[in-house]
């Protein structure tokens, strides 16, 4: 996992899963990364093949602290493989997460 | 199934287990995930079996109860033609399984694992065992081309045929081995039963049932203790020779002192022993149990604790079974059923004897009471035995010593039922067949005492006992107590109530007892009372008791309003009443009365 902080945008890479297993770690390692005056938050999911229920559950942890401490601050989800993104739109999800593909 | 033709498997299994760990989900997953592409099942199914089984498993690694940590999870998945099925085993307490789970509210940062795998699987099903619980999951597969069997309709009905054969023989082993263990349950537990109808043998059912217990639970020793009236643990039955265990406290005593059984019965939880917790060097357990394993269960039946049963087996072998300990706590539970119901029992029987006791005990004492009174010109005698319910020792007698003297006998035997009868009655036949002795009451009751010294105190009872000889020839009363109520006596002439403290102490006390005499002129008009503690200690609502006081006032009051022993007796019992309001007598309340009635002749003659 890479965490890049470049001032405005914090920008997560290289996960390659996000369950129970390494979730407590993803979320606690994010927030002690987060820089104050954060702009958003982008993370990068193209190398994600798995998101179980964990996995979900620290992205919200993640989303509701950054936007209580540091004001609406978008988390972006980018390039999820399809199965990962209909995981986020079984649960709705979808909608607190600004789903970003690009090419 | 020899003529089946060949072709390729038609129902694949993979199994696997891992530890209860989170960390070792991931690499299942990833095994699970190689397995099904290796049969060809297609990308979309394969996604949902490894999120259904990520979720199955993060659940079981994540409510495991503390003692099934060490047991893996196993992880079987069955890959047919049609359908993908994964089975999870959990050493959970079980979780409740809805039909539908509902989408937990968005912000929610847990409880999605339920959700996801109804959504993605076709069908859930958990089933919750004694020893373990298993989620079965199925996902049908998708009909494509790609799939590595052959299309041939034939072949794939059979395969069909034979995938659907290999999983319900797979059902069917795993109920018949589920029966197999809960008859054995139950046939032992009616075995049993049948046995406790035939004979009120406890003991000997508790150590058959629990024989078959060893058995069925594959342990090698038990120990069952129950509570005893002292309130310590005393060896019920065992399954070795018992005769050298000593009882074991418990509860706020037992402080310090180091059984696990004690510790069980106190706690009223399992205590578990074994390697890793060694029994105490002080416990009795140790000495015949070196190097065991195993708990110890309270035995109990809703909030009372009947005893412990501590079982076990050699440390060597590996602990018990979440499903031997079912077993184990269903036979606990079920003896716990036992024992209450034979205690019920005895204790019925048990009432039903005293009251027959209570029964012959009234009845010996309306037999020693005399049935007629003895005559004597000019004084008239009367008496009163009022008995309670529960039979105490209230005694009288009246003996015609001769025309012109009679004596008088109360008494009243400390002590209830039968023996306080049966002392009554002795006391009775030591005064009537020595009418010799009645010359001196004192002597009497130094000879009496003398006489039952030795049988009374064996059962640690007395008698107080007030004697009078009444003797008209001589105008007099000759008073002798034995630790008794104090005699009270009223005369024409004097205005106040006398009363004649017993200065002897009860019959049965001392074995060279002597003992005092008061004599007493018997003037015109006297009255005497004699009378047992049963009347002083009359109680009225507010729990007053009558008292003494109250006695020698009514005493004094009705000496002119009552001028016949019969009357007194009449008024007295009214007064009694009237203060208790009625209520049921608490002890047994008698009285004699002697009244110089010669006036009242004297006063007739004059009228007339």
């Amino acid at each position: 996992m890479k965490i890049n902080d470049s001032g405005d945008i914090l920008t997560i890479s290289n996960i390659k899963e996000l369950a129970a297993g390494n979730s407590d770690m993803f979320r606690d390692e994010v927030r002690a990364a987060v820089p104050s005056g954060v702009k958003a938050i982008e993370i990068d999911l193209s190398d994600t093949d798995f998101v179980d229920s964990c996995g979900l559950g620290a992205l919200i942890s993640l989303y509701k602290f950054v936007n209580s401490r540091h004001g609406p601050v978008p988390v972006r989800l980018i390039n999820p493989t399809p199965s990962i993104q209909q995981i986020f739109e079984l649960t709705r999800l979808h909608r607190i997460f600004e789903i970003v593909k690009s090419e | 199934m020899s003529c089946l033709p060949r072709n390729p498997p038609a129902c694949v299994t993979f199994r696997t287990s891992l530890q209860c760990d989170l960390s070792e989900v991931t690499p299942t997953r990833l095994e699970l995930r190689e397995f099904l592409q290796e049969q060809g099942v297609g990308q979309e199914e394969i996604s949902a079996c490894e999120l259904a089984l990520a979720e199955a498993c993060n659940n079981a690694v994540q409510n495991a109860t503390d003692e099934a940590r060490n047991n893996v999870i196993e992880v079987l998945a069955i890959c047919t033609p049609s359908k993908v099925e994964l089975h999870v085993s959990d050493h959970t307490p079980g979780f409740e399984w809805a039909d539908k789970v509902p989408l937990p509210a968005i912000e929610a940062e847990h409880g999605r694992g339920l959700f996801f795998i109804q959504s993605c699987m076709d069908t859930a099903n958990y089933f919750r065992g004694p020893d373990e619980n298993r989620l079965v999951m199925g996902k049908l597969r998708a009909p494509t081309g790609a799939s590595p069997l052959p299309a041939d309709g034939d072949d794939l009905r059979v395969a069909d045929l034979r995938s659907r054969l290999a999983e319900s023989q797979q059902a069917l082993t795993e109920m018949a081995r589920e029966l197999c263990f809960r008859s054995e349950t139950l046939a032992a537990i009616c075995r049993c039963s049948a046995d406790l109808g035939r004979s009120n043998d406890l003991k000997g059912f508790a150590q058959r049932l629990l024989d078959d217990l060893l058995h069925i639970a594959a342990a090698e020793w038990f120990v069952v203790r129950t509570i005893n009236p002292a309130n310590q643990l005393s060896v019920f039955v065992a399954s070795i020779d018992h005769a050298s265990f000593a009882d074991v406290p418990f509860g706020p005593e037992a402080r310090g002192i180091i059984s696990l059984e004690a510790q069980s019965a106190a706690s009223c939880e399992d205590v578990e022993f074994g390697p890793e917790r060694p029994l105490a060097p002080e416990d009795p357990l140790l000495a015949h149990f070196a190097d065991a394993c195993g708990f110890i269960h309270p035995i109990r039946m809703d909030q009372t604790l009947i005893g412990t049963m501590a079982i076990g087996r050699s440390a060597t072998d590996s602990g018990f079974s979440i499903r031997q300990r079912e077993v184990i706590r269903t036979f606990a539970d079920f003896l716990a059923i036992q024992v209450l119901n034979a205690r019920l029992q005895e204790q019925q029987l048990s009432n039903r004897l005293v009251s027959h006791e209570l029964e012959i005990a009234r009845g010996i004492q309306r037999s020693l009471l005399p049935k007629t009174l003895p005559q004597l010109r000019g004084f008239g005698l009367a008496a009163s035995c009022e008995t309670a319910r529960q039979v105490g020792g209230d005694f009288y007698d009246l003996l015609q010593i001769s025309p012109t003297s009679v004596l008088l006998v109360i008494a009243d035997v400390m002590g209830k039922g039968v023996p306080a009868a049966l002392f009554a009655a002795l006391l009775r036949s030591a005064v009537r067949a020595n009418p010799e002795w009645s010359s001196s009451p004192a002597e009497m009751l130094t000879r009496i005492n003398h006489l039952l010294f030795q049988d009374l105190s064996r059962v640690n009872m007395f008698i107080t006992a007030q004697i009078v000889l009444l003797d008209l020839e001589r105008r007099r009363a000759v008073v002798g107590g034995a630790g008794h109520c104090p005699l009270l006596f009223a005369t024409a002439g004097s205005k106040h109530i006398n009363a004649v403290a017993s200065q002897g102490m009860p019959l049965g006390i001392v074995r060279k007892a002597s003992f005092e005499e008061t004599v007493i002129v018997l003037e015109p008009g006297s009255r005497l009372l004699l009378y047992t503690d049963g009347v002083t200690e009359s109680r009225n609502a507010a729990g007053e008791p009558f008292g003494q006081e109250r006695l020698e006032s009514w005493l004094a009051a009705s000496w002119k309003s009552a001028n016949s022993a019969e009357a007194l007796k009449t008024t007295l019992m009214a007064t009694l009443n009237k203060f208790e309001s009625n209520s049921p007598l608490s002890d047994d309340r008698t009285f004699l009365i002697a009244a110089d009635e010669h006036q009242n002749a004297t006063q007739a003659l004059k009228i007339k």
